[in-house]
């Protein structure tokens, strides 16, 4: 008997898939996930227990995405081979609401994938496409273009949804008892204070423990210099540069009195050249 | 560091093979130019005739003595600040410079005396007021000439700090500009989701099909979500109860999606009902709620919306337990355009303000006075 997976977060869209499912194609075996993680677990399952042939998967779940899940069916399916064992690997339909990107990338036809909602019509065609493949043989070729997909699909919604940068772009500062999260571009500059590190914006001061060490490491560059072993000076809030005696400069800065100092070692930054 | 006199007279004055001139960057005659040897000679007959004007002299006489007390001076006045020592900072170039004036003018006398075939001991002996006279004009005239040099460059070296500074700031300024042109733009683009559109009308399809009673009042919610949420920016303010109303649409429609996973409150001070508040911020933080706190959670969260009298105004928040903001993710468009627009429309009386919750989420409130 044939089995299938839904993997959806949205339960009724879940029982849709499901209801045009069972009407289409009466003699399949449906299991459902709820989500990534609940998808993971079932695609692993080995022995008695199998795995799916075929498993529908939304891109968007919380927790792990069905494009993670997809790569782990991919893996699985690859050890599989290497040990000698192979053993049928399931086919993959992606789900998904709207994602001009994602559908842009399953033009190709390397992967199925349904729009929800999900019309009879169109699932009819994906099902008797998958009845095909379930009849032929598993073949190797298919299944590079398929890793293929998944890679570039990963790339494009990485680019697309919530961008992780590498810089801090938010202190996480005590005030009272509540912990306030000050945007770094709020921040005029951060001077080291004994075993803490003050951090001086338009609202007043905050104190956190980061030292000035790692806060150089983990802010942009371009935005945020450190002139002095205890400061680090947001460019913004800079008004002028008053050059001191010898070598070292003052920083004159936009709406606060006093003036920071530049140490002869960060001089080059205020330099012409 | 350029040592010319002017700015911009920067060409090397003789010599055409750079790699090993004296006059290329670093070398020991760096900054010797055309403009500076004019300079020197400039002012060598400048003092020639003034001196010639007090002192009734022999002009050519004196002219050759000024010259080469000036050339004299000047070489190793151009020597002393390329140094090595000078250039590595063990010695300041300053005093390098006024030492190369007085050794200068003393050696430029004694070229003098030379070329006019005067014998070395007479000038120590029976000349030696000459001599001295000559020196120390030499010296005196060559203070105030290097003096001045000193001033300017000083002068042109912090024209140069402050212009970079200000290019710097303008660079900065500019792409805030740009920032804010891109967050109005995306203001004015319809702010519903396709994503967020397709995946409420798949749900309300089903529904049709299963619970037609259910689907209306989803559809009803969809109804005054789209109706409040669809661009309307003219309007610049909108009143404390549409938005909350819109709100309420909104997160009836993701329970019905998301199922249990979603819990919300509303707690809302009727007093404040009509009061005048911007329209689209807090449904913009209950978005984000949703979308960066409570969705990636698998077993969902609770999203509290406070709005309440504060202080001489008025605060919205929206608390929820979600997965809290990581220190490295990107603000989003939507609060950055919170808070310009905040900016823009109440200065320093509005705000907005984040704060993490115990044991995890994050409180987002915006702080506004009330119109009067």
């Amino acid at each position: 008997m044939t089995t299938a997976l839904i993997a959806d977060d949205e339960p009724l869209l879940r029982s849709q898939l499901r209801a045009r499912l069972v009407t289409l194609w009466p003699e399949l075996a449906i299991v459902e996930a709820s989500n990534g993680l609940e998808a993971m677990e079932i695609v692993e399952r080995d022995g008695l227990d199998a795995p799916p042939d075929i498993c529908f998967l939304d891109i968007h779940m919380p927790g792990v995405s069905g494009l993670e899940v997809a790569r782990r069916v991919r893996e699985l399916a690859r050890a599989s081979t290497d040990d000698g064992h192979p053993r049928r690997q399931p086919l993959l339909v992606f789900i998904t609401a709207f994602d001009a990107y994602a559908v842009e990338a399953f033009e190709h036809g390397a992967i199925d994938y349904v729009l929800k909602p999900f019309e009879a019509e169109r699932l009819a065609e994906t099902i008797a496409r998958l009845k095909e493949r379930l009849a032929r043989e598993a073949d190797s070729a298919q299944a590079s273009i398929e890793d293929d997909v998944i890679e570039r699909l990963a790339q494009r919604l990485a680019g697309h949804g919530t961008t992780r940068r590498t810089t801090l772009q938010w202190i996480k500062a005590s005030v009272g008892s509540t912990v306030r999260l000050i945007p770094v571009e709020d921040v005029f500059y951060f001077h080291a204070d004994d075993k803490y590190t003050r951090v001086i914006t338009a609202d007043g001061e905050a104190l956190i423990r980061k030292p000035i060490k790692e806060l150089v490491a983990e802010l942009d560059g371009a935005r945020f210099w450190q002139i002095h072993r205890a400061t680090i000076v947001n460019t913004r809030s800079i008004a002028g540069v008053i050059r001191g005696q010898k070598d070292s400069a003052d920083l004159k800065l936009k709406g606060r009195p006093e003036t920071l100092t530049v140490s002869r070692a960060y001089l080059h930054l205020f330099r012409q050249m | 560091m350029s040592s010319s006199p002017l700015p911009g007279a920067d060409a090397p004055a003789l010599s055409v093979d750079r790699d090993h001139s004296p006059f290329r960057e670093g070398g020991l005659l760096e900054g010797l130019t055309i403009l500076r040897v004019g300079w020197v000679t400039l002012i060598a007959v400048g003092v020639d005739a003034a001196v010639i004007w007090f002192f009734d002299n022999e002009f050519l006489d004196l002219l050759v003595s000024t010259l080469c007390v000036g050339y004299t001076t000047m070489l190793l006045f151009t020597m002393a600040g390329n140094l090595a020592v000078v250039r590595r900072g063990l010695i300041p170039r300053e005093a390098a410079q006024v030492i190369a004036v007085i050794a200068g003018s003393a050696l430029g006398t004694i070229v003098t005396q030379l070329i006019k075939g005067r014998a070395l001991d007479e000038m120590f002996t029976e000349r030696l007021s000459g001599f001295v006279a000559t020196c120390g004009l030499g010296i005196g005239f060559g203070s105030i000439v290097v003096t001045l040099y000193f001033y300017r460059e000083r002068n042109a070296r912090a024209q140069a700090e402050l212009a970079r500074v200000q290019a710097e700031m303008d660079a900065t300024r500019a792409r805030e500009e740009q920032q804010r042109l891109l967050a109005r733009l995306q203001l004015l683009q319809a702010q519903v989701e396709p994503h967020f559109l397709f995946n409420t009308l798949a749900n309300v399809q089903h529904l049709v099909e299963t619970d037609p009673g259910r689907a209306s009042l989803m559809l009803g919610s969809l109804i005054r979500y789209l109706r409040a949420a669809l661009p309307r920016m003219r309007e610049h303010a909108s009143t404390l109860s549409r938005e909350i109303e819109m709100v309420r649409a909104y997160l009836e429609i993701q329970r019905v999606r998301m199922g249990d996973r979603l819990q919300f409150t509303i707690a809302s001070d009727d007093a404040l009902r009509a009061a005048a508040v911007p329209p689209m911020m807090l449904i913009s933080l209950v978005e984000n709620a949703v979308k960066h706190g409570i969705d990636p959670l698998p077993e969902g969260g609770h999203i509290r919306i406070t709005a309440d009298a504060f202080a001489h105004g008025l605060r919205l928040s929206v608390a929820d337990d979600g997965v809290g903001l990581s220190e490295h993710m990107a603000m989003g468009i939507g609060l950055g355009n919170i808070r310009e627009r905040l900016e823009t429309l109440h200065g320093a009386q509005a705000r907005l303000v984040l704060t993490e919750n115990a044991p995890r989420g994050v409180t987002a409130a915006i702080e506004l006075p009330l119109a009067p």
